[in-house]
């Protein structure tokens, strides 16, 4: 296995092995993409329908990361859009949060219901995303009910650990994805009532694999989204027992384990996979990246070939795709750009022409946010005590 | 199912229903820029869930919605307490779900819904096929039902052979059934798709499911046995194609899980990790298969592997280990020269802190 982007440059050369170009990140592009879809999706993107909260935060994720709010964006589009996210505020018997969209709202009445079972309820993957979406508009959060908030997770917690997207009788779906974004409302909120850490992080312990990474679900395949989600998971639990019993720490050997299978995620294009023997996708340098970074071990990663992939997923028209040659997203557009808040180029030239549109400010890999951002969000959803 | 093309709010059948469109309270933020069809078909679906309705059409308006877009997860669970609210006969359910899973398995909510099924039909039908529910049209048993779910998820793979959600499906079902003559058959499967694609790691994901978490049934008892058998299958396919990841995360899982010391395979991993290795003798070796012929080597994987071997056993030979590191780093796997260098800085650190 050799680069294929680069030509191989001699040992003995190291020190101009850092003196490189790249084609310009096309940033004005890459908002652009972003600022059309919130203005609108195609017919053909119905099915983000369930999910259009997640859609709007990876838009505003993407303006937030490439500098541009608050000062390059309307203040009546910033109002607009903290008006539209409480909006999906709703509360019912269940606790509160947000819900995805109006999908399923039927009451012009305003979005309260005493329905244990209604379908226009919270869903705590877009309450994850709405609190961060919101922290990125600076939003003071007045209007949250931090109570409300602890017992959607209460509400949605299952005997097994794991946490359903939504509160109600039906069994929902519940995954690690969900556990996480539990984790996240805690941590922001500084409250662990509305959970069971144990039972949670036994759940964690219990997606592990035999490779090293982590399944979505207990007993499923190694997947570099859930190495992200299980790893920050174990790294957000309080410092406080039952959470920080050495059993749920990883080992010495466990770390090295996942150390070893991570970086063998980065194949010769430079992009990250998500399984074993896949292929390169943009999300995964992300999802893959932040888990190094999590485990400390973000040196190890061969980050100017992690950038040529990236650069070359950037769509002509804006926007970033999952691999070079397809169409963009909002998804592989904001994973790509927080990829790179983790990981600069490693210039020795950073100011030469397009170099300096690489550099990001860094990025809060446990809740993934800007650091600015997540210091707000700390600060501002845990309310005045 | 009404013909798509003639909207709700023109057939007299529905005329019952007050459509409830949808309320955006402010200026909309990526919206979507819906079709008349869809419009239409969730206006009414709000205007059943408002009154609570659950009946037979409500299951033709949600399989519409569904088949519209299938990650509309409120269609999905409210057709799911319709079937169980009007008592529909589920396997008629599961047969209409099965062309949907295929066209759309890439979508979470399909699956989930056939696991909904499954625990229902479980809980409530007993062993020999009575239906305490009424639920199903037919009588079949638990077995008989996980059976063809296993038809349809091979069907589905033979599709999409690297399907997440299919294969986590297949993982679960076996699980929650957990009945003997269903396991029998699992590694069959996982051969036949190792042959379609060796480098599947799904499959070989499965096979580790199936063989060492998922409980030790009758015919399997003997441990040593099974260990040994799952050691010549994993050597056996590196044989075929040395640089195959999946099959040496195996190897690394099995040896790990059972706590075997890697020293025990170096007369295999040598001639792997080698660029001409010695010609092997005529003799069949089954514990040590050599490479396959015009096999591109040395394998990565196997350098790493006599690697830590070097680096376990300690003194002198953590010096061997730094030397193959710094191999993979310089030339047989550059990508990873930073984590390389840095296993290399290790091993030399540990042999510092020795002397
Ligand atoms: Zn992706």
């Amino acid at each position: 296995m050799s680069t294929s982007t680069a030509p191989n440059l001699d040992n003995n050369v190291d020190n101009d092995e850092n003196n490189f170009a790249l084609p310009r990140l096309a940033r004005i592009g890459h908002a652009g993409h972003v600022k059309r879809c919130l203005s609108g999706l195609p017919d053909s993107q119905v099915d983000l329908d369930s999910s259009r909260l997640a859609i709007v935060f990876y838009c505003i994720g993407s303006l937030d990361l490439l500098g541009l709010i608050p000062d390059k964006i309307a203040q009546g589009d910033l109002d607009m859009w903290r008006e539209w996210i409480w909006g999906q505020y709703v509360s019912g018997p269940y606790g509160s949060g947000f819900r995805p969209s109006p999908f399923m709202a039927f009451s012009t009445g305003g979005p309260s219901t005493s329905d244990p079972n209604s379908t226009d309820a919270p869903h705590i993957i877009m309450t994850y995303t709405a609190l961060i979406a919101l922290a990125i508009l600076r939003d003071d959060f007045s209007r949250l009910d931090r109570r409300g908030l602890v017992n959607l997770l209460r509400s949605c917690q299952r005997p097994d650990g794991s946490f359903k997207t939504v509160p109600g009788d039906v069994d929902t779906e519940s995954d690690l994805r969900t556990l996480y974004c539990a984790f996240v409302i805690s941590s922001l909120l500084d409250n662990w009532e509305g959970v069971d850490v144990a039972k949670a992080l036994e759940y964690v312990k219990g997606c592990r694999t035999y490779e090293g990474g982590y399944g979505i679900s207990t007993g499923f395949e190694a997947q570099g989204g859930p190495t992200y989600i299980a790893l920050a998971s174990i790294y957000l639990a309080p410092p406080s027992p039952p959470a920080s019993s050495p059993k749920y720490r990883l080992t010495r050997e466990e770390k090295d384990k996942t150390i070893s299978w991570l970086v063998r995620m980065q194949d010769p294009s430079g992009g990250f996979c998500g399984r074993t023997n896949k292929t390169a996708d943009a999300c995964y340098c992300f999802w893959c990246g932040a888990a190094l970074k999590i485990l400390g071990a973000d040196h190890l990663v061969d980050s100017r070939a992690l950038v040529t992939f990236l650069a070359d997923c950037q769509f002509k028209y804006g926007g970033i795709a999952k691999a070079p040659g397809e169409h963009p997203d909002p998804y592989h557009t904001y994973l790509s750009l927080a990829a790179l808040s983790m990981y600069p180029p490693p210039f020795s030239n950073a100011n030469e022409n397009n170099n300096a549109s690489w550099i990001f400010e860094p990025l809060d890999p446990l809740i993934n946010a800007k650091e600015e951002t997540a210091k707000w969000a700390r600060e501002k959803v845990r309310g005045l005590r | 199912m009404s013909s798509p093309s003639v909207l709700y709010a023109e057939q007299p059948e529905w005329a019952d229903v007050i459509p409830i469109p949808q309320y955006e309270n402010v200026e909309p933020l990526a919206p979507i820029l819906y079709t008349p069809e869809y419009k239409d078909a969730t206006d009414y679906f709000r205007g059943i869930v408002k009154t609570g309705e659950k009946s037979q059409r409500v299951l033709s308006l949600t399989e519409h919605i569904i088949r519209l877009n299938p990650a509309h997860y409120s269609a999905w669970q409210y057709r799911y307490e319709t079937l169980l609210a009007i008592k529909a006969p589920l396997d008629v359910e599961l047969k209409l779900m099965d062309e949907i899973a295929i066209k759309h398995m890439k979508t979470y909510q399909v699956w989930h819904h056939r696991r909904l099924l499954m625990t229902h039909l479980l809980r409530n039908t007993d062993s020999t096929g009575i239906d305490k529910g009424s639920s199903s049209s037919s009588t079949q048993s638990p077995t008989q039902i996980a059976s063809s779910e296993l038809t349809l998820i091979a069907r589905t793979l033979a599709e999409d052979s690297k399907n997440y959600h299919t294969w986590s499906y297949r993982q679960w079902l076996l699980a929650f059934f957990n009945d003997d003559s269903l396991w029998e058959r699992e590694l069959d499967f996982v051969d036949s798709m190792l042959n379609a694609d060796v480098r599947n790691n799904s499959a070989w994901h499965h096979r580790f499911f199936v063989v060492f978490q998922s409980g030790v049934r009758e015919g399997e008892q003997n441990r040593d046995r099974v260990l040994k058998r799952e050691l010549i299958y994993v050597k056996q396919n590196i044989s075929l194609a040395p640089n195959n990841a999946s099959a040496w995360n195996y190897l690394r899982g099995v040896l790990d899980l059972n706590k075997l010391p890697y020293s025990n395979l170096v007369t295999f991993v040598q001639p792997y990790s080698v660029s001409h290795p010695d010609t092997p003798s005529d003799l069949v070796d089954l514990e040590n298969p050599p490479p396959s012929r015009g096999a591109q080597l040395p394998c990565p994987a196997a350098i790493e592997f006599l690697a830590d071997v070097y680096e376990k056993e300690g003194g002198d030979n953590v010096l061997k280990a730094t030397e193959l590191w710094k191999s993979l780093g310089s030339e047989h796997d550059t990508i990873r020269k930073r984590y390389w260098e840095f296993r290399v800085k290790e091993g030399l650190r540990a042999i510092q802190a020795q002397s």
